[in-house]
């Protein structure tokens, strides 16, 4: 065991700090430590730099014009891009149906598919979680129904992140009502921009509408956008979960951000304390992720339970102490202020009303990819063995 | 001791409690939200079951009743999750006038308030100074008319809407409180909402005079009459609190109930069954906390009676925390929408914490109190 940065990894990270202080519009940046709301052409912008740069698909294998790079280094990159204040890469593409196709798809779907995303050509969103079907996939009931050389689509999808965005959906829909719950369900691409698909915002607590509900209605996917094997999407869906989860992880950029904001003219030793602890939490939950990233030959089990949930504690923890700083001043609240063209005209600094909104808004890190009641379940399952 | 309510007690809040499902449902509210101004009609409704008279003495037209009624009657408006000003005009501005010693403005004010004629905003907290009841940078002079008053307030609760304002500012080097009527030139409210569907305002004060008679005291009994006030602010906002989480409690239970995952209802899990009986432990230490200050308001030592209520912000805080976030979770995604109730009242219940003095100020203040 060898506990200190390498000279390489050190070299690597100046690598990184360097482009992000020299490439990274200062609009995108002002947003970021501002937590004013970023549009899809932002994330566009940072994400087509990246690519210019080599750097669009930092976990994917070079042979698929990924960087190669090992765990590490993707970590490394991503603290360093977060520090910096650049928008978070969009994850559908990237981490999720990408390695999914990487792994499973047919070699025409990786030729069309791969490349759109690492330019990000395509904007994807997930579509798994439906009104009555949400910590519990297995009991979905959108179906599809082969007809004519093509699938024909019905259901109705919600929590659908940035589908308002998106071009494409990985869907996962019931093929074969007459199996097991969770063997009848495919994985299939299904292109958004057709008549049927209907995207209706749904507004949180935080008062913005990053999540959607999405109809399908008679929509049509060609009998070669199923993925992998028919009726096997059940084993892909737990494969991308567990992804989710490791992704929440990345935290520490986020606390650092915090404290930065923080307004310390009334802090006294209680909220110091607080914040001393967290810093301290943050780091144990980094360390953990540096030891689950390092292992890159463990499938994501009970490690990838515990990441997800101590990174929604803390995330959730994080945003409640933002909100104890900004104290009286994290009341005033209208949701047009979180836009950076906003005219803000509460008490404070401005970013007060952000503190009050990201409190409500973390709530959903404990709750999207596997409630933490369904973490727990699954960690004591593996560890006691039934 | 009795913890029954009394024949009137039991007849108030029932009829609180209809007014409540017809008047505060959850359509109702979020539309006087978006109207953003105080709904004359709702407060109306109020006033006519004695909302805003409850505690103005009779001499002046009101009930006079007790901080137990109190306790009840703003149980039941928590409930409903009422946004209307019940606590920061009908509590706080009316304990506050009632005990002063200006006869001229408790006829003209209290008289007015306990008819629904009139609602009050106390002015107290500064920019950048949190919670701090010293009036540091409000300026008031003495000029041949009465007085002129200069400068900024911040979260005054329920500015927008009010007739007067009374304002703490510091005169000849000690904290004095003075009626300033909103209409006056040289005041100027900006008005914004609150994240739990309330309103706030910041307040400029630019050379507003004010006449001799607009004083209500200075020194230490303008401390100790805005010290009262709060304490009485606080003891409704328990009470509040209290109810918001009772309403919670009976949501959760149904939605649990009803909502089925992984072919059974979520309340078949022992998991959230746990979450459940630890929502309502804490609503229950919430209650009884509550109670304490309520008694703590009857104190006639002012430092036992500020201790007491401010360890009863400290818990009912913490519990209103628990049970908000709690009941969030339980709701997994329909929780997190703002589309359903349950994140309305969770909002509410995070604003306990926000609103008259946080759990450090109250920790400080225990502290500071001594024993």
């Amino acid at each position: 065991m060898d506990l200190t940065w390498t000279p390489e990894e050190r070299a690597f990270r100046e690598e990184v700090r360097t482009f992000v202080k020299e490439k990274l519009p200062a609009d995108l940046q002002a947003k970021a430590f501002s937590h004013h709301r970023l549009k899809r052409d932002d994330y566009l912008r940072w994400h087509r730099l990246l690519s210019d740069q080599g750097w669009g698909a930092p976990s994917w294998p070079k042979a698929f014009g990924g960087t190669g790079w090992n765990a590490l280094q993707r970590l490394i990159f991503e603290i360093e891009c977060f520090k910096g204040g650049a928008p978070r890469l969009v994850p559908f593409g990237l981490s999720m149906i990408g390695p999914v196709l990487i792994k499973y798809g047919t070699q025409a779907q990786k030729d069309h598919f791969l490349p759109r995303i690492i330019r990000m050509d395509d904007w994807w969103c997930q579509g798994y979680s439906e009104p009555g079907s949400g910590s519990d996939l297995a009991s979905l009931k959108t179906t599809a129904v082969r007809a004519e050389g093509h699938y024909v689509i019905n259901g109705q999808k919600t929590w659908t992140t940035l589908a308002h965005h998106a071009d494409w959906m990985f869907c996962l829909a019931r093929t074969d009502s007459s199996v097991k719950a969770q063997r009848g369900i495919s994985m299939i691409l299904i292109d958004m921009k057709q008549p049927g698909v209907t995207v209706r915002p749904i507004k949180t607590l935080d008062g913005g509408s990053e999540v959607n509900e999405v109809w399908l209605e008679n929509v049509q996917a060609p009998l070669e956008n199923l993925v992998g094997e028919e009726n096997n999407g059940w084993t892909y869906a737990k494969f991308l979960l567990g992804h989710e989860r490791s992704e929440l992880a990345i935290l520490k950029s986020l606390a650092e951000r915090t404290m930065a904001s923080g307004d310390s003219l009334s802090l006294d030793s209680r909220v110091r304390d607080s914040i001393n602890r967290i810093e301290a939490q943050v780091l144990a939950l980094e360390m953990m992720v540096l030891r689950v990233a390092a292992d890159e030959s463990s499938e994501p089990g009970p490690k990838a339970s515990i990441l997800k949930i101590r990174g929604s504690e803390l995330q959730m923890e994080l945003a409640r102490l933002q909100m104890q700083v900004a104290g009286p001043d994290a009341l005033p609240y209208d949701p047009e202020w979180m836009f950076a063209e906003s005219d803000f005209h509460g008490p404070g600094a401005a970013y007060s009303p952000a503190a009050g909104a990201g409190y409500f808004d973390m709530r959903k890190t404990a709750i999207y990819g596997g409630t933490n009641e369904v973490q727990k379940g699954i960690i004591a399952k593996q560890i006691i063995g039934v | 001791m009795d913890f029954a309510y009394s024949e009137e007690q039991r007849m108030l809040t029932d009829s609180l409690r209809r007014l409540m499902a017809d008047r505060w449902t959850y359509a109702q509210r979020r539309a006087r939200q978006a109207a953003g101004v105080l709904d004359q009609g709702a407060w109306s409704n109020l006033v006519e079951l004695g909302v805003a008279g409850l505690l103005v003495p009779e001499a002046y037209g009101g009930f006079g009743e007790s901080p137990a009624t109190m306790l009840a009657v703003h149980q039941e408006l928590g409930r409903g999750l009422v946004s209307e000003p019940a606590i920061s005009s009908a509590v706080m501005a009316v304990t506050l006038l009632s005990h002063c010693d200006n006869e001229t403005i408790k006829q003209r004010w209290l008289t007015a308030h306990a008819e629904g004629e009139a609602v009050l905003a106390i002015a107290w907290q500064q920019e950048g100074e949190r919670y701090a009841l010293r009036p540091l940078g409000t300026r008031a002079t003495a000029v041949s008319e009465g007085f002129s008053l200069d400068g900024r307030k911040v979260l005054v609760w329920h500015a927008a809407g009010s007739q007067a304002l009374i304002v703490s500012a510091v005169l000849d080097g000690e904290m004095a409180l003075f009626v300033v009527r909103t209409d006056a030139s040289g005041v100027k409210i900006a008005d914004y909402p609150t994240f739990d569907g309330s309103r706030a305002s910041t307040v400029i004060l630019d050379r507003v005079v004010v006449s001799k008679e607009d004083l209500i005291a200075k020194g230490g009994q303008a401390q100790d009459l805005l010290a009262l006030a709060l304490d009485f602010g606080v003891t409704a906002m328990c009470a509040h609190a209290s109810g918001a989480m009772q309403y919670l409690t009976e949501i959760t239970i149904q939605y649990l109930k009803t909502r089925k995952q992984f072919g059974q209802p979520l309340a078949a899990f022992q998991v959230l069954q746990h979450r459940l009986s630890d929502m309502l432990t804490q609503q229950e230490m919430g209650l009884s906390m509550t109670y304490v200050a309520t008694m703590g308001l009857a104190e006639t030592e002012a430092a036992t009676r500020s201790r007491l209520v401010s360890m009863a912000k400290v818990e009912v805080a913490a519990a209103a925390r628990f049970v908000g976030e709690t009941a969030v979770q339980l709701h997994g995604g329909m929780g997190v929408t703002d589309e359903f109730e349950v994140g309305d009242y969770f909002k509410r219940l995070t604003a306990t914490e926000f609103m008259l003095g946080d759990t450090n100020f109250h920790l400080q203040r225990m502290q500071d109190l001594g024993n």
